[in-house]
């Protein structure tokens, strides 16, 4: 068998992904559920299985638990074997000046015996936080034909965007000249997609010079235009950072709308299907005699008997008779109790509904939530792991109920738009 | 316990011509079901619930479906030390004696060096062509208590089919739970005055298996039910009853199996596959591979078991639906079972019909009698075929497997067959 010395996979899974609140209360960005089957990580894993890429080091930091227990032995995506493997890289001490990684630069830098002991022409450094389907393959063919020391795959965001990203500034031959990191008075509407191949040797260099730079778009990337050949690699295509609510929500909402671009079967996105632990397979989901489910993604194991409206169900959601679930999103094994109503709401894991409860109640999706104006202010509801919703209790919009919150916790029958319990 | 005392060998091998196209390319025990797995997985699931690590599956017949299915046997947990699935397909050897498996107990006796190997306790043997929960452990311990030679797992059955099964006359020894067996009837022509038949699940004392097995090479003859038990009973051994009172899927004629999947269905199920703790090999078929089933705008799905990787513009009643499976908009499909990746074309009407994997089934096709109506005969349409827009496949029709496209006609009668 020849050796190749194929470009080796840098993950990086440590996102915290805090506007994403109480879906990452415990579990990394990363980890978190995402259209019905699958977690955010299976799109960046099953493109890098999919672009023929097999050694991969997933760099993790904040509670990695769900992280580790969903990405096992790599089996899901075909990373078993000799010359094979996905490896959890958390950060660990000895290390000279620090413990926690400092940013995305000094993970990669606190794993240097990594990339020493995996020979490679290359390293991938990729997020594990986005929503999106790319042929590395493609990039790598692209970054040899173009001799670069560094290229950033990069797409066209809105200019009202531009601020969450880093920009680019591209000359005729697609090479980065100058660079922006978040401007507040973008030049460019060319947005870096936190996708970076780098020569090994110049990475290693790079990452020995100035143990003061510790991330890649602020410190990294500047001196590298400045100074080396840094091309820009154009993507064109689906791609969402799912970091906030609404982004999450809608790229959610995305799968089932059709001619969206979205697409994770055709797209060949693979999940670890054996993590719950289950002593049984899932059955296929089961439609009762009134069940009524129009413009919804349902998963194995659930069991519809109400009504099911543009929603994203996780294996084994339960919807009783009567109930009614729409514009929702429920994560695997929540139970919505007869003639309950779930309206434009996440719920975490093992939600229960009582019955006649509702939650997303009133018209008032104006109402921001108090606590966190930022996170929710367009009339989305969260409902945290664990958590239940007591007969007849009206929950309105904005509102965050938090894991695990117990009938006796409820004040009242109501629980006013944007409050949080 | 850290080496495995039980061995339990699978006999898979077996075609069941009753079930028609459905195992022209697959054994019986591969022959899908319940929207998602396999019969064997039954079986298989059992064996895991039950404690039971060391299997070997005898298989003859078409063996490629089978063995991709049990892929490592990672599926059921058995990889491990002292885990594992062997499977064991007939072979030759250097003194020319071996060859094709002559019958169940030809097959075990053809591999009595692996079951010796193996060093077991006791012996389970079952087929894997059924579709039963069962504690196996319970009935090893029932058969250590008794100190039998043989057990035998039974359920009752009406006196009226008993000609189809081994019957087994039982006293009342131990009430509800067995007893010993008095008389063996192996599918008896007239009505015997007893009930109680043979589940093909059998747990041996090695010993006395591989005596019998070796006296039984001298018969023409080389069945467990046929010829292994009643030699048992002749040499007046120990053999005992032990009752399974729950749910068996015999599954040999179309209708059965089709019944069978019905009983999947309604909001209280015979089979529960779930509470069962049913596992399949996900990995075969690409089962994993699949997205959620998307209903769209249009959908209608009633009474119905829809996995993963289906797409629902048109309306399912009463149905079973593999992965993978389309229904366009308009289609109607009522008290059907569809196998992997078919697509039912627009406004087709479907009633009582099974259909292999990967068919493309074409625009307002009519298979079976009119929906709404109740239909008395499944209707099966073999695997890989492409049926012509608007053809009309009439009730109880059987439509032969990967048809080529002058093939087709455009009305295939009720009861017809079309190859």
């Amino acid at each position: 068998m020849r050796v190749k010395k194929e470009a080796l996979v840098l993950l990086l899974a440590g996102g915290v992904g805090s506007r994403l609140n109480i879906l990452v209360q415990n579990r990394a960005k990363p980890a978190v559920p995402f259209g019905g089957l699958y977690r955010i990580i299976d799109f960046s894993l099953s493109n890098v299985m999919n672009s023929g890429l097999t050694k991969v080091g997933v760099l993790t930091q904040y509670k990695p638990m769900s992280l580790m227990r969903h990405l096992g032995m790599g089996e899901a995506w075909d990373f078993t074997g000799r010359s094979r493997g996905v490896k959890i890289l958390p950060p660990h001490t000895g290390f000279k000046d620090s413990d926690w990684y400092k940013g995305t630069a000094d993970a990669v830098r606190q794993n240097i015996d990594f990339l020493e002991r995996n020979p490679a022409d290359e390293v991938v450094i990729l997020s594990g936080d986005h929503i999106y389907y790319m042929d590395f393959h493609a990039m790598l063919e692209y970054h040899r034909y173009k001799k670069a020391d560094v290229t950033v795959g990069m797409m066209v965001v809105p200019m009202s965007e531009i601020h969450q990203f880093g920009a680019g500034i591209i000359n005729h031959e697609n090479r980065i000249v100058d660079w922006e990191e978040k401007p507040e008075k973008p030049r460019t509407n060319l947005a870096s997609m936190g996708i970076y191949i780098f020569d090994r040797q110049y990475l290693l260099d790079t990452l020995s010079r100035d143990r003061e730079e510790n991330d890649f778009g602020m410190h990294i990337l500047p001196r590298a235009i400045a100074n080396d050949n840094v091309f820009a690699y154009p993507f064109y295509g689906y791609w969402r950072d799912v970091g906030t609510i609404q982004a999450y929500w809608e790229a959610n909402m995305d799968i089932i709308r059709k001619n969206s671009g979205i697409s994770p079967e055709l797209w060949g996105i693979r999940t670890n299907m054996e993590t719950s632990g289950l002593p049984f397979d899932r059955s296929p989901a089961y439609f009762g005699g009134h069940a009524s489910v129009s413009c919804s993604m349902i998963s194995a194991g659930c069991s519809i008997r109400g009504t099911v409206q543009n929603s994203v169900l996780a294996p084994g959601v339960v919807v009783a008779e009567g109930a009614i679930v729409r514009d929702s999103i429920l994560f695997a094994d929540c139970i919505v109790e007869k003639n309950s109503v779930v309206d434009l709401t996440i719920c975490d894991k093992r939600v229960r509904i009582q019955a006649e409860a509702v939650v997303g109640a009133g018209n008032n999706h104006e109402i921001a939530n108090r606590q966190q104006p930022k996170h929710l202010y367009t009339g989305i509801t969260l409902i945290g792991k664990e958590a239940v919703v007591p007969p007849g209790v009206s929950i309105g919009r904005n509102c965050i109920i938090n894991c695990k919150t117990k009938e006796e916790a409820y004040p009242g029958k109501e629980i006013e738009d944007g409050e949080t319990l | 316990m850290i080496k495995p005392s039980t061995l339990a060998m699978i006999l898979a091998g077996s075609r069941v011509d009753e079930l028609d196209v459905l195992t022209y390319y697959r054994p019986k025990s591969a022959v899908p079901f319940g929207g998602f797995a396999r019969v064997i997985d039954f079986p298989l699931s059992n064996l895991l619930h039950s404690g039971i690590e060391q299997i070997a599956i005898l298989s003859q017949y078409r063996g490629y479906s089978l063995i991709n299915h049990i892929g490592t046997g990672a599926a059921w947990d058995m990889i491990g030390r002292h885990r594992g699935i062997s499977i064991l397909p007939p072979f030759k050897d250097n003194m020319d004696q071996s060859d094709w498996y002559r019958g169940t107990a030809d097959a075990v006796y053809k591999n009595l060096d692996f079951v010796e190997y193996h060093e077991p306790e006791d012996i389970l043997i079952l087929s894997g062509d059924h579709i039963y929960k069962m504690d196996y452990q319970d009935m090893i311990d029932y058969h250590y208590r008794k100190n039998a030679d043989l057990t035998l797992g039974v359920i009752k059955v009406d006196k009226k089919k008993a000609h189809r099964f081994g019957i087994a006359a039982i006293d009342d020894e131990d009430g509800e739970k067995g007893g010993r067996v008095t008389a063996y009837w192996e599918k008896p022509q007239s009505a015997p005055e007893a009930d109680w038949a043979s589940l093909t699940v059998m747990v041996f004392k090695p010993e006395v298996l591989y005596r019998a097995l070796g006296e039984n090479q001298k018969s023409h003859s080389f069945e467990f039910g046929r010829d292994i038990i009643p030699l048992l009973m002749s040499w007046d051994c120990r053999v005992y009853g032990y009752k399974h009172h729950g749910y068996w899927g015999y599954t040999r004629t179309i209708e059965e199996y089709w019944q069978s999947n019905m009983d999947l269905l309604g909001e209280n199920p015979l089979i529960d596959m779930q509470a069962w703790g049913l596992r399949t090999n996900l990995e075969h078929r690409g089962i994993r591979d699949a997205q959620p089933a998307l209903i769209e705008d249009n959908g209608v799905i009633h009474n119905s078991l829809v996995y993963n990787g289906c797409v629902i513009e048109g309306t399912v009643i009463n149905s079973v639906l593999f992965p993978g499976v389309k229904v366009k908009k308009g289609a109607i499909v009522e008290n059907s079972v569809l196998f992997f990746n078919n697509c039912i074309g627009a406004d087709c009407r479907l009633n009582k019909v099974i259909t292999d994997v990967n068919s493309v089934i074409g625009e307002r096709v009519l298979i079976g009698p009119e929906v709404g109506t109740v239909a008395d005969q499944v209707t099966l349409i073999g695997w890989n075929n492409k049926i012509p827009d608007g053809t009309i496949i009439g009730e109880g029709a059987t439509v032969y497997p990967n048809l080529t496209p002058e093939q087709w006609i455009n009305r295939v009668e009720a009861g017809g067959v079309l190859k």
